[in-house]
């Protein structure tokens, strides 16, 4: 009796399938590994860059035509997860309050009048042509 | 030395004050004017009728002012401060002087976290076109050794050389005003720096220049003592970049040079003025503040707990610390 199970053809009549070429897919995994290793390379090596920033305002009008404003002075990197300080670099607490500085703008009249004043504070030294 | 003629404009009476305090009138000082170390000297005393007393004691006193800054200048040869600066020897011995003025930059360092720094003449140099390598500050390569009678002994590198600047003028004054101690309310004006003593009931009024404008002022202070109280002495001192500047190839350039560049400083502050305990303290701090620019310079100004400031901004804004408005005429 000839019997054939069923999902296995016969040896006599297998024709093998033609395997797709692994060289593309390989060469993009070795690309794709040389540039993931690359990245965590420049992570662990570059420090962490500190963004120069000079301060934030917040400026507040007055009735009388001053305005108040408050300075926040920024001269700190915050160290994501994982990152150390360099050596020297002082090391603040997170939770620490960021430094305030209020500030007055002084209206443009206090500044418009001269007057008639003996003693004055000025600059020293003069224009060296 | 010139003198010049005795300023004998009285200062106005104005009335008006900020907030509750005393409405004292101004005082209407004798003055004594002279051009000495590169700029103005003059006495301003609350002599009433005590004029010639006051000329007697403003003449004498403009004298020993004019010795000790002949000790302590750059621009002359002759200077003990020169002297020091031409010898190469690690080790060279300075008269008392000298030492208390290299004393007082150190003071000056202190005081302004290093902004005001004497040890920055090449840097200065090198800022003027003139031969001279720019480097940063020096100020931990040197040190001052007391000896007896307030002598002392400079050790510092070979080469390094000194400028007391500003810091000599602040120094001066306060060391000036104190020699008038029979004069309760009084003032010394070392080229813009002043030192100011007011007695009881009385006040000082005091222009802040506006340096865009000619004869015109940013604003007006009133330093006053309460009645009853003691004697109150404050600094007021300006420092800015707008006046004592040139040109150089690449551009304008300026005298006030950051210690962490050894270069003109580039900052937005165009004047600082600081008022303080001391002439000293106040010149320096003003010094800082225009280096470090408004919003480091402020936060520095506070934590030196300074009296009062006044600073104007490229924006041409001019801006306060708040203690400052209980200062200011209205």
């Amino acid at each position: 009796m000839n019997t054939t199970q069923p999902g296995r053809a016969s040896t006599a009549n297998h024709v093998p399938k033609s395997k797709p070429d692994a060289r593309p897919m390989r060469f993009a995994l070795v690309a794709g590994g040389i540039a993931a290793l690359s990245a965590l390379a420049a992570a662990i090596v570059l420090p962490p860059r500190p963004t120069p920033q000079q301060g934030s305002q917040v400026a507040d009008p007055q009735p009388n035509g001053t305005s108040i404003q408050v300075q926040r002075p920024i001269k700190y990197v915050q160290l994501s997860p994982g990152q150390t300080a360099p050596p020297g670099a002082t090391v603040i607490d997170a939770a620490a309050p960021t430094p305030l500085t209020v500030v007055v703008t002084l209206p443009p009249q206090a500044a418009a009048a001269p007057t008639p004043v003996v003693i004055k504070t000025t600059q020293s030294g003069r224009v060296v042509p | 030395m010139t003198l010049a003629p005795a300023t004998e404009e009285g200062a106005s009476s104005r009335s008006g004050s900020h907030g509750s305090r005393p409405d004292f009138s101004p005082i209407e000082p004798y003055s004594y004017s002279v051009t000495a170390m590169g700029g103005r000297l003059a006495i301003h005393l609350d002599a009433a009728d005590r004029a010639d007393e006051a000329e007697r004691d403003s003449r004498r006193l403009v004298a020993r002012i004019d010795r000790w800054a002949s000790r302590i200048t750059r621009h002359t040869e002759t200077s003990d401060l020169a002297r020091l600066n031409a010898d190469p020897a690690a080790e060279v011995a300075v008269r008392p002087t000298l030492a208390a003025a290299l004393q007082a930059g150190m003071v000056a360092a202190g005081t302004s976290e290093g902004f005001a720094d004497v040890t920055l003449l090449d840097a200065r140099l090198a800022a003027e076109g003139i031969d001279a390598l720019a480097t940063g500050s020096r100020l931990s390569e040197w040190q001052l050794i007391r000896r007896d009678r307030g002598a002392a002994v400079v050790r510092r590198p070979s080469g390094l050389r000194f400028d007391l600047g500003g810091v000599g003028k602040g120094w001066i004054a306060d060391r000036a005003l104190a020699l008038l101690k029979s004069w309760p309310s009084a003032v010394v004006d070392a080229d813009g720096d002043l030192a100011v003593r007011c007695s009881p009931g009385k006040c000082w009024e005091i222009a802040i220049e506006d340096p865009r404008t000619l004869g015109s002022n940013l604003a007006v202070l009133r330093l006053t003592a309460p009645p009853g109280g003691i004697h109150t002495s404050w600094g007021v001192a300006t420092s800015g970049t707008s006046i004592h500047r040139w040109n150089v190839a690449g551009g304008a350039s300026h005298h006030l040079i950051d210690p962490r560049t050894g270069r003109p400083a580039e900052t937005d502050v165009v004047q600082a003025t600081v008022i303080a305990e001391s002439a000293l303290r106040a010149e320096a701090l003003a010094k800082a503040a225009v280096i470090a620019g408004s919003v480091e310079g402020f936060a520095l100004l506070e934590r030196a707990r300074v009296r009062g400031a006044v600073l104007l901004t490229t924006r041409g804004d001019v801006q306060a610390l708040p203690m400052t408005l209980s200062l200011l005429a209205a």
